[in-house]
């Protein structure tokens, strides 16, 4: 056998034992999901036959519009989508500035905001919770989205902390440069980091709208009106303590998830894109 | 005292976050520090009863050192195993073949779906007599499990699940190798490396900032860990699976124990704040920032 | 001229503001939780009400929660005085009433001659006034499916519960019911308890359905006064080994779950039930407004019984809040809200039980809410009537809840694992609590 076809005998083999690999990790990620999808087009009793039925004998597929029918989804999907966008918008405008001024500017006390912007992470959510909610009750955001919406426009320790690691690997050559051009801070962070950092930018958004779109707590929490109220608390009213609708609930699941692996698989996307616009990376 | 012009702008650009901490942070901390010092439940006038809290905590209450040996339990093993998988579902995603994306979308997949509605497909999977696990373990003919009942086999179930749902590790490293300069990697070609010297070094320092991150979050969020035990097994069977902020969570808003709820809530805060501390302390030996320290 | 016309429409315009004004407009909030359907039965109650109390508009407030997370709504919402008037209310009921947290009815009660028209047992007193009303009267019923039994040759069971099936005799018939893939029964040579095609009984485990297997067997938990538990007397933990049993012993009942209710992503017991997979289901009156939707041949048989009949009296309540701002108006909802004819759907429906008298002892207005597919029949002689002899989960014995949940459930947990016995369990279990100090009597 030649050199070369070793090589490439080699190749075949790495790239096959790197499928496999890869759909056995995706059977074990989509098996859960899977019994989600054939359960959503099931009667209740199919749901729970034994042995597990893979395929339903007669597919419902009116447990899809019966959603919109117990339950106002539309609206819940119309809220969620308000929460997301404004949380995207708060989400960008802050931590961006943040990081990049906790990595690129230099000014005393810029140590110890970040060791207590990290340190914030570590406090468990029951000890903010009922102060916070007596504050906006101060100010009268009960029962609104502003204490849904207003955080995120104030930095948010997840995002800092990761956009801080990921700005510390791009070299100081490029605002240095830049500063001797004479530009500004903002002018550096917006022309020279961003476009460096926009995976990272990416994954931020996609967590923003993953976070928003199943956040629990906090609708809970403020949201009184049933008018108001969003996608994660239109999932729990179908799973109550003692009548669960679980077709209704596999179909109503199935609808809150579809926006979500739309997004992320045209994010995950823009990694690629990004990267081939970055510059730096070759 | 004249003002440097870069001293302004970081200020100028930093001032949400000092905001939000103040905001968000230093008063809700206030009131729970202060709180730990007194007996409340909530609809009476507290009551002052000093470090009463934290003695119980450490004489009278059994189940603290109960809550404390799951979540340490739990997080030391779900951390690191979560930490190589995931690692090494970002290197097998990050290859050139065709379809990437949809293979990016389905490990995503599980960190999409919310907690609500995972915790009830799990529970089902976990579901001795009916459940899809025990059903394939029938088939293979290995020994059938009662996962979540069994108070040995509940946390290595919720482990388990913890590692399906790591999809958020899985793409931040992956966004961290597309990071990597492809000049360093292609060096390390031509000076005729494998690819273990490529992984040692070059992948391994150039994701070093990136595994910190994934460790410390890692590790906050599981000494935090509530969704999947308070959903699935309330604590259970037996306390084995009570976590601290389920302890917590159980004193403040079942039992009406407010005050002695923020004492455990700090107490879990020292805790996680001296194990990062750790984490933070020896990154400084193994992180490998390219752009330097300004 | 223009300056005199003006001033006369301002001056109607003020007269007929003033009495816009005067009229009553009150706003009262109603908070509550339930499934979509009870959701939309109270909806359309409180609506009613409003169209028979011109000037008083309802808002409806649902949770999609209950439970701990409805307990930390409320708290929160006492933190910043936003508590609804009137509505469910489900955590520790004495502790909030001893700190003024209700409305006491008993002028309202009084004034309106109501107290004895209701089950004794639905009003809640604190300190000899009524602070609340149970929201309905909820038993412990036992389903099965004639279909089942008719195939294994198993009869039915009695339906008068004074004349129920001994628990021997249930668990023989139990037995029969169970039966493995293979066709074979539990004590048969060859049976494989890994492969189990139906099984003979699921009895719910949570703490409320424990209590008629207790009293059934002449024991309890709490002593009267609240001082002393009494889990470690034999009558008691017979009883949980009896259960336990059902289980490890004899193997006719799957894994019972763990001790809390918890329905998320169990397998539905109903659908076993009418899928064949179970023969026999214990759980509470409320199934039947899920069951009225499944089609099959329910049935209802009375409570087995170990050494006399216990029926169980349980159900959320619903309070009217002392921070209120309109107290006769808010009574005047509670009151709607306890009547069984105006939520009508809900009790016919099988999810509630009425707790005024008439709709026990009349027979037109028992006719009401029995005659009805979603009521089978046997549900009086069984339930309804069992109501007689039922008692009160009881509410006013301090930390009841972290004794359960602290001491007794993982206790039970190991006894349901078949783990350790019902007695060394509970004497443990005895032990600890008091030690513990958690025992300090009644709320008083």
């Amino acid at each position: 056998m030649t050199a070369s076809a070793g090589i490439r005998s080699r190749r075949a083999l790495s790239r096959l034992s790197l499928y496999l690999a890869l759909c056995l990790g995706a059977v074990f990620c989509l098996l859960p999901f899977a019994w989600q999808l054939r359960s959503s087009i099931m009667t209740m009793s199919e749901i729970f036959s034994y042995p597990p039925k893979l395929l339903p004998s007669d597919p419902q597929w009116k447990n899809y519009p019966e959603v919109f029918q117990i339950i106002p989804f539309g609206r819940y999907y119309l809220n969620t989508a308000i929460l997301v966008a404004w949380n995207a918008a708060g989400v960008l405008l802050s931590n961006i500035s943040i990081a990049f001024a906790l990595t690129r500017v230099r000014f005393r006390g810029r140590n110890l905001l970040f060791a207590l912007s990290v340190g914030t992470l570590m406090i468990p959510s029951t000890v903010t919770m009922i102060p916070t909610f007596i504050e906006w009750s101060w100010i009268g955001g009960l029962n609104s989205f502003l204490p849904l919406i207003v955080p995120s426009f104030f930095g948010n320790a997840f995002f800092i902390f990761m956009l801080v690691q990921f700005f510390r690997t791009i070299p100081f050559d490029y605002d240095e440069a830049a500063l001797i051009d004479g530009a500004s801070y903002p002018r550096i962070m917006i022309r020279v980091i961003v476009p460096m950092a926009r995976p990272i930018i990416a994954v931020m958004v996609i967590f923003t709208f993953l976070n928003t779109w199943n956040d629990f707590m906090g609708p809970l929490l403020y949201l009184n009106d049933s008018k108001l109220f969003t996608l994660a608390l239109g999932l729990k009213s179908l799973l109550s303590s003692y009548n669960s609708y679980w077709h209704i609930l596999m179909a109503a699941a199935t609808l809150v998830i579809l926006p979500l692996v739309i997004v992320f698989f045209i994010g995950q996307k823009s990694f690629i894109a990004g990267l081939a616009m970055g510059g730096i990376k070759g | 005292m004249r003002i440097k012009k870069e001293t302004l702008w970081g200020w100028i650009l930093v001032s949400p976050l000092a905001l939000g901490l103040t905001l968000w942070v230093a008063f809700p901390l206030g009131v729970a520090v202060s709180m730990s010092l007194f007996k409340w439940n909530m609809i009476s006038e507290p009551t002052f009863i000093g470090l009463q809290n934290y003695w119980f905590m450490i004489a009278g209450d059994h189940l603290f050192w109960q809550s404390l040996k799951v979540t340490l339990i739990f997080t030391l093993t779900s951390v690191p195993l979560q930490m190589l998988l995931a690692f090494v579902a970002a290197l097998l995603l990050n290859a050139k073949v065709r379809c990437m994306g949809v293979f990016r979308t389905i490990y995503y997949l599980p960190a999409l779906i919310p907690a609500m509605v995972s915790t009830a497909l799990w529970m089902f999977l976990y579901n001795p007599q009916y459940g899809l696990l025990n059903l394939l373990l029938d088939k293979l003919g290995l020994p059938t499990q009662q996962w979540l009942i069994d108070s040995d086999m509940v946390i290595p179930s919720l482990v388990l699940m913890s590692l399906w749902s790591m999809g958020n590790v899985v793409v931040i490293f992956l966004a961290g190798l597309q990071g990597i300069p492809k000049e360093l990697e292609e060096a390390c070609l031509i000076d005729g490396g494998n690819y273990w010297h490529r992984m040692r070094a070059v992948i391994l320092p150039q994701m070093s900032p990136v595994i910190f991150y994934n460790l410390v979050i890692g590790v906050i969020g599981g000494l935090q860990t509530f969704t999947q035990p308070y959903v699935m097994t309330k604590g259970g069977p037996s306390n084995a699976s009570l976590t601290l902020m389920l302890h917590l969570y159980r004193q403040a808003f079942t039992f009406n124990k407010m005050g002695y709820a923020n004492a455990l809530a700090l107490v879990l805060l020292v805790m996680t704040i001296a194990v990062s501390l750790l984490v933070f302390r020896s990154s400084k030996s193994w992180v490998y920032y390219e752009g330097g320290r300004k | 001229m223009i300056r005199a016309k003006l001033a006369l429409v301002a001056a109607l315009l003020a007269t007929g503001l003033s009495m816009g004004l005067s009229a009553e407009n009150v706003k009262l909030t109603f908070m509550f939780w339930g499934s979509p359907a009870e959701d939309q039965a109270i909806r359309k109650a409180l609506k009613d009400f409003e169209t028979a109390n011109p000037g008083i508009t309802v808002e409806p407030l649902y949770a999609v929660y209950s439970g701990t997370e409805y307990d930390a709504k409320m708290k929160a919402m006492s933190e910043s005085d936003t508590l609804p008037d009137a509505g469910y209310f489900g955590g520790r009921f004495y502790e909030y009433a001893s700190n003024d947290f209700f409305m006491d009815l008993t002028p309202y009660v009084r004034r309106d001659g109501m107290e004895k028209d209701y089950l004794p047992q639905t009003w809640i007193k604190y300190k000899g006034k009524i602070m609340g009303a149970y929201t309905a009267a909820e038993a412990e019923v036992m389903y099965y499916n004639k279909d089942t039994l008719a195939k294994a040759g198993v009869p039915l069971p009695p339906t008068d519960y004074k004349k129920a099936w001994s628990w021997s005799d249930a668990v023989k018939y139990w037995t029969k019911l169970t039966v493995d893939t293979k066709g074979k029964h539990p004590g048969e040579a060859g049976f494989d308890p890994k492969h189990i095609a139906c099984f003979g009984i699921f009895h719910e485990t949570w703490t409320g359905m424990l209590w008629p297997r207790l009293w059934g067997n002449g024991g309890d938990v709490f002593s009267a006064d609240g001082k002393d538990v009494l889990i470690d007397k034999p009558e008691t933990y017979q009883a949980i080994q009896q259960l336990a049993d059902l289980r490890n012993k004899y193997m006719v009942m799957s894994s019972p779950g763990l001790t809390e209710y918890n329905s998320t992503g169990k397998t539905d017991p109903k659908v076993l039930l009418q899928n064949g997979q179970i023969a026999f289901y214990v759980s509470g009156a409320w199934e039947l407004l899920d069951f009225a939707k499944m089609d099959f041949p329910l049935g209802v048989g009375a409570l087995p019984i170990a050494k006399k009949p216990a029926q169980l009296y349980i159900s959320g309540v619903n309070v009217v809040f002392k921070k209120t701002k309109h107290p006769d108006e808010a009574w005047k909802l509670q009151k709607w809200m306890m009547m069984p004819e105006k939520c009508q759907e809900l009790y016919s429906g099988g999810l509630w039980m009425p707790t005024k008298k008439s709709w026990y002892e009349n027979k037109a207005d028992l006719s009401k809410w029995l005659d009805n597919p979603a009521h089978p029949k046997g549900f009086k002689e069984a339930v309804v009537d069992s109501m007689l002899i039922s008692r009160n989960e009881p509410l006013n014995i301090r930390n009841s809840d972290q004794i359960w949940l602290e001491y007794i459930n993982p206790e039970l947990d190991k006894v349901w694992q078949g783990k350790d016995t019902a007695e060394n369990a509970m004497k443990r279990a005895a032990a600890a609590i008091r030690k513990s100090g958690l025992l300090e009597g009644l709320w008083e």
